[in-house]
């Protein structure tokens, strides 16, 4: 197995709108150890989310090669992709994304309903978690009942359910206040030390210093800072 | 993990209450108005089969009109005579024949005291023959059938009050009938009716105000007279008959009409020439009976159908906003791990649910409906009097209905759902995730 948890080598993406292709990324060569926090930053419309998309196995490269884990993801299916997802990659999203009809904890566990595994066993997990996001009280609360901060600690929770090796972060702070945010961002950190690979995309400058590594992204091609 | 995500589609479904319940009463209203159509139909037709059958499934009415396929009964003119009767009686396949003659009255009279006369409006009396009781299955209260020839009538319950129910006519009374023509005609009441519970081929017959024999009553009241002024007989319009068994139903059918047509029947001489004998069996009205209702059943379980139909559109209609809706959840389950399938399966799984428990519901519902519309029929029976006045309608519950009205609810609700479900489970995550 290659020394990179993720090992991206002249990767392109093109969109077709209409009559004229889009070429969201171009050649991106990009490797990623285990254990690094990467921040990827840019404007809109750099690129950034399209390569998260394809990091997340959300979405498939027009060329080149992605290997997330081992895994090369220009050649799985559709369900096997899915189950990648799964299994290696834990998502945080800027507007928390939970399911609202769902519990905290059942919102916890739900990563693990599609990968199998006894119910006991999901509820063991989810409720450790829980405690791990310092949230064993809102186990029954809905995510209307919770604030922002709190959503977003369920949904880290969430995100580390099947034990993932990647967490990728879309702006996981950017609809919280910047005390809120700080703390997230920590929690993050934490998790880090822990040995898990963080790819935070963001644009808050103040952000960067979380990160051991940053990767500025413009029109599609990458550029590491040093 | 299907049952994690049944689960999961029956709390998704619990979160939207309302819409839950609206999109299941379009189901349940579907199965259950299918049941109650079904179960109260099948119970009515099958209470008035029962209601005609009780009177007597060889009886049969002979009279003139248009013959054929639909055979069609007028009662206009005057034809059988006594000699006619005598002839059918003999025939081997009828059991008992008797003649039917229309005298209507103007007035009932009671002496009440030595000059006092007590009158009330007439009624239209019947003339024939003792036989007539068994051909209509009539009972006696009290007292016997009358004679042929004597001044004797039998009374119904209701004419035996029709002076007052705090004095009644009672057996051995004598009251006075004046005919149309104002002849008034003594009669000592021999008999009173017990009161049918049942229908038949004419429904005034079911309870006869008064039974008289034709003579003296009939022979000599004008209109019943037919043939040339030196030779004039008496005639009928109607008569009655019973067969021997209902095996031979159609037997003695054939063979009334057999002579009736002969050069031999004096019917066959003063009917006119355009019209018809026709003999109509109570069999053939059961027929034609059950063929009204089912045509009225049909009808009916078409709408029900539709409704149902209609419940199907529903949940599709709901199935889709919902996904709709949901599409950000949908793009969040696929980047946790959902596979297409496992999406599918969620939103086919609510719309099954939806049309499993409608399909229950709606059975329930439908069986306590037509418990009740059944029950509400009963009491309007009772209001109706007459013939059907002690009559009840059994409730009869048809299983293969609800097996129908079941399987149809979940089809339903597999076959709405199919298409919101395909379209959430074929969602480019990418694009669901960004969905506003």
């Amino acid at each position: 197995m290659s020394e990179y948890v993720i090992d991206i080598d002249s990767l392109t993406k093109i969109y077709q709108t209409g009559k004229t292709d889009f070429k969201a990324l171009n050649t991106v060569t990009l490797k990623i150890r285990k254990g690094d926090f990467v921040a990827i930053m840019g404007p809109s419309g750099s690129g950034k989310s399209t390569l998260m998309n394809i990091i997340g196995c959300l979405d498939r490269p027009t060329s080149g090669s992605v290997i997330i884990d081992g895994e090369n993801i220009s050649i799985v299916s559709d369900n096997e992709l899915a189950e990648i997802r799964g299994r290696k990659i834990g998502f945080i999203f800027q507007k928390f994304n939970l399911i609202p009809t769902m519990t905290a904890l059942k919102n916890i566990a739900l990563p693990m309903v599609f990968l199998g595994g006894t119910k006991a066993d999901r509820d063991r997990r989810a409720a450790d978690l829980l405690g791990k996001v310092g949230l064993t009280n809102w186990a029954t609360h809905r995510p209307s009942e919770l604030s922002g901060g709190q959503q977003q600690r369920i949904a880290i929770a969430r995100a580390l359910s099947n034990n993932p090796s990647i967490i990728l972060a879309d702006e996981p702070t950017g609809n919280l206040d910047t005390k809120t945010g700080e703390q997230i961002m920590e929690l993050l950190v934490a998790l880090n030390k822990e040995g898990k690979t963080i790819l935070l995309v963001t644009h808050a400058i103040a952000l960067k210093r979380f990160a051991n590594r940053v990767i500025n992204m413009l029109d599609g091609e990458v550029s590491e800072e040093s | 993990m299907i049952k994690d995500i049944f689960v999961m589609g029956l709390e998704a479904m619990k979160s939207y209450k309302i819409r839950t319940f609206l999109t299941l009463i379009g189901v349940i209203i579907g199965v259950a108005s299918v049941i109650m159509v079904t179960t109260a139909g099948g119970s009515v037709s099958s209470f008035i089969a029962e209601q005609w059958n009780v009177f007597n499934p060889t009886g049969m009415v002979i009279g003139t009109g248009t013959g054929g396929a639909t055979p069609q009964l007028s009662i206009r003119s005057v034809v059988f005579t006594t000699n006619d009767v005598e002839k059918i009686q003999n025939l081997p396949y009828v059991k008992t024949v008797a003649p039917l003659g229309v005298v209507p009255l103007n007035k009932i009279l009671k002496r009440d005291g030595f000059l006092k006369w007590e009158s009330r409006p007439g009624e239209i009396m019947y003339a024939s023959t003792p036989a007539l009781l068994e051909i209509l299955n009539l009972n006696l209260e009290e007292g016997t059938m009358f004679e042929e020839g004597k001044n004797e009538v039998v009374i119904s319950k209701n004419v035996a009050e029709i002076f007052g129910k705090d004095k009644p006519l009672h057996v051995g009374d004598t009251i006075y009938l004046r005919r149309v023509d104002s002849k008034t005609l003594e009669a000592k009441v021999v008999g009173i009716l017990k009161e049918s519970s049942t229908a038949n081929m004419f429904n005034a017959l079911s309870t006869p105000g008064i039974i008289c024999p034709t003579k003296p009553y009939y022979s000599s009241y004008f209109g019943s007279n037919v043939g040339t002024i030196l030779k004039r007989v008496v005639a009928y319009t109607v008569l009655l008959a019973e067969a021997t068994d209902t095996k031979n139903v159609q037997n003695a059918q054939d063979q009334i009409l057999e002579y009736l047509d002969s050069a031999g029947s004096d019917a066959n001489q003063y009917k006119d020439q355009n019209s018809d004998f026709v003999v109509i069996t109570q069999q053939y009205i059961l027929v034609r009976i059950e063929q009204v209702l089912s045509v009225i059943r049909t009808y009916i379980t078409a709408i029900a159908l539709i409704s149902l139909l209609i419940g199907a559109i529903g949940i599709a209609n709901i199935m889709f906003a919902t996904v709709t809706e949901r599409t950000r959840e949908i793009g969040t389950m696929m980047a946790i791990g959902a596979k297409r399938r496992d999406i599918l399966q969620l939103f086919l799984y609510q719309s099954t649910i939806i049309g499993l428990l409608g399909g229950l519901i709606g059975c329930i519902l439908g069986a306590s409906g037509s418990w009740f519309v059944v029950d509400l029929l009963n009491k309007n029976i009772q209001n109706l009097g007459g013939a059907f006045s002690t009559g009840t309608i059994q409730l009869t519950y048809v299983p293969e209905w609800f097996l129908i009205a079941s399987v149809v609810g979940i089809l339903i609700g597999v076959a709405a759902g199919v298409l919101p479900a395909r379209k959430a489970a074929k969602m480019d995550p990418v694009v669901a995730l960004r969905y506003e």
